[in-house]
C-alpha cells in the first residue's frame, strides 16, 4: 500500500487536491511506525502464546499434586469423617480449577488459533456433542432436535466447540426442568446461515443478555448451573472469528434463544 | 510396525525385566507415576532421569551412564516435554536421529494438550502422546492403558 503511494507521488496525473501531500520522509516515519506496530503485535501474540503455554503446563502441573494426593490421602480407611470431607472438598476445588483451566485455553485458542475452512454439517455437530452430554449426564432424559441441512462453511474443530459451548448451556440450566429439551434450527438468508440454539431452561432477565456473551459474567450461582462463566464467551468468539455475530434471547415462555450466523454452504 | 522387515530368526521375547525410563524433572509426577505403576500392578522396574541431558547419557551410556551397555534398552521411555537443560522435544529428536535408538517406543506424557505440542511431537516420531489427566483415578487408568499396550500388547523389534 505504502509503494503505491510512493509511486502516486511521482506521477503527474495523481498530482491534484484529493492527492494527500506526502513527502518522502513523511512515507519513512509512516513505514517506521508500521513496523514498530508489526514487531509489536509479533511480540504480543508471542506472549500471549507463551501465556497460554504457561497456563496449560505450569498451573496444571500442581493441580495434578494436589488432586493426586488429596485422593491417596482421602483413600486412607482410618480416617475422621470431618477431615474425610475437608479432603473432598480440596478434590472438588482441584477438579473446578482444573475445568476453569481447560476452559481458559479454549477462549484463548478460540482466538488464534488459524482458521482451517470447511464444509460442515452443524446437525452433525450438534448430535456428537448431544451424545457426548448423554455420555456424562446419563441419567438426564434429553430430546435434542436438529433441523436437516444445516451446512456451513468453518473450522470444523471451532464449530465443534462452539455447538459443543452452546448445548452445555443448554443442558446445564435446564436442571430444574424434568426433561433438558433443546431445539437446534437453522434458515438460510443469502449467503449466510442463520441458526437458533432453543432450551426450554430456566431462561434469563434481558437486561444482561449482552453482559452474559463476556468472559467471567456468571448471571447464575453453581446450584443453579452457573460454570466458569467461559462458555458463552467462547461461543461469542468462535462466531465472531467466522464473521457472524452471536446474540441471546430469553423467550417469554421461558427458556434461551442463542442465535448466529455463518456462511451458508452453496445450494444448502 | 511390519514384521517382514524384522530378522527371519528372531523370537518373541519376554519383555517383564526390561525397565521404563521415566524422563521427568517433578518430584510430585514421579511420585504419582510411581504409585499408578503400583495401582496398575506393572512391575517393571521404573528408573528415572530428571531432564533431558541426564536422559540422553542414560540412552547412549555416556557420562555418568558410560558404563552402561547401549544396547540394552529400556522397554519405553516415558517423556515429559519441558524439561530443564535438554527439553523433551530435543531429547525425541537426538533418540529419532540415532540408529540405536531410532525404533524404540517413546510415549510423551505431558500436561500441555497445547496442539503445538501435540503437532510437534508427532513430526518428531513420538509413538503416542498422553495428557496427563489432573483426576488421580484417571491418571491411574491411563498409566494402566500405557504399560499394558506397550509391555503387554505391543510386539517389540528386536534391539529396541
Amino acid at each position: 500500500m505504502l509503494s503505491t503511494l510512493v509511486w502516486g507521488l511521482d506521477d503527474p496525473s495523481m498530482s491534484d487536491a484529493r492527492v494527500p501531500e506526502f513527502s518522502i520522509d513523511d512515507v519513512a516515519a509512516l513505514q517506521r511506525q508500521l513496523d514498530a506496530c508489526r514487531a509489536e503485535l509479533a511480540a504480543l501474540r508471542q506472549e500471549q502464546a507463551t501465556f497460554a503455554h504457561g497456563i496449560s503446563h505450569d498451573l496444571r502441573a500442581p493441580l495434578r499434586a494436589i488432586e493426586s494426593f488429596a485422593a491417596l490421602a482421602a483413600a486412607d480407611a482410618g480416617l475422621a469423617a470431618g477431615t474425610r470431607g475437608h479432603i473432598e472438598r480440596v478434590r472438588a476445588a482441584a477438579t473446578r480449577m482444573s475445568g476453569l483451566i481447560e476452559a481458559l485455553l479454549e477462549y484463548s485458542r478460540a482466538g488464534r488459533a488459524a482458521l482451517d475452512p470447511d464444509w460442515v454439517d452443524l446437525g452433525l455437530l450438534v448430535e456428537w456433542a448431544g451424545a457426548e452430554l448423554r455420555e456424562a449426564d446419563p441419567s438426564r432424559e434429553a430430546t435434542i432436535d436438529v433441523d436437516p441441512g444445516l451446512r456451513v462453511r468453518g473450522d470444523a474443530h471451532l464449530l465443534k466447540v462452539l455447538v459443543q459451548q452452546l448445548l452445555d448451556n443448554a443442558w446445564k440450566f435446564s436442571r430444574t426442568r424434568d426433561c433438558v429439551w433443546i431445539r437446534v434450527s437453522g434458515a438460510r438468508a443469502g449467503a449466510r446461515m442463520h441458526v437458533a440454539v432453543r432450551d426450554a431452561g430456566c431462561g434469563f432477565d434481558m437486561r444482561y443478555a449482552e453482559k452474559m456473551l463476556q468472559p467471567f459474567q456468571r448471571l447464575h450461582g453453581p446450584e443453579q448451573g452457573g460454570g466458569h462463566g467461559l462458555g458463552l464467551a467462547i461461543a461469542q468468539r468462535i462466531v465472531a472469528r467466522h464473521g457472524g455475530q452471536l446474540r441471546a434471547h430469553a423467550l417469554a415462555e421461558g427458556g434461551s434463544e442463542f442465535r448466529f450466523d455463518l456462511e451458508a454452504a452453496p445450494g444448502g | 510396525m511390519p514384521t517382514d522387515t524384522l530378522p527371519a530368526d528372531r523370537t518373541p521375547r519376554d519383555t517383564s525385566h526390561r525397565e521404563i525410563l521415566l524422563v521427568e524433572d517433578n518430584p510430585d509426577d514421579i511420585e504419582l507415576t510411581r504409585i499408578a505403576f503400583g495401582e496398575a500392578k506393572i512391575a517393571n522396574e521404573l528408573t528415572v532421569v530428571h531432564d533431558g541431558a541426564e536422559a540422553l547419557d542414560y540412552l547412549f551410556a555416556r557420562g555418568a551412564y558410560a558404563g552402561r551397555d547401549p544396547h540394552h534398552l529400556p522397554s519405553i521411555v516415558l517423556l515429559d516435554l519441558n524439561l530443564p537443560k535438554v527439553d523433551g522435544r530435543e531429547v525425541l529428536q537426538a533418540i529419532r536421529d540415532n540408529p540405536l535408538t531410532r525404533s524404540l517406543p517413546v510415549v510423551v506424557m505431558t500436561t500441555s494438550a497445547e496442539p503445538f505440542d501435540v503437532e510437534a511431537s508427532y513430526a518428531l516420531g513420538v509413538n503416542s502422546y498422553i495428557q496427563k489427566p489432573v483426576d488421580f483415578e484417571r491418571f491411574v487408568w491411563a498409566v494402566k492403558q500405557v504399560g499394558l499396550y506397550w509391555l503387554v500388547l505391543n510386539q517389540p523389534r528386536e534391539g529396541g
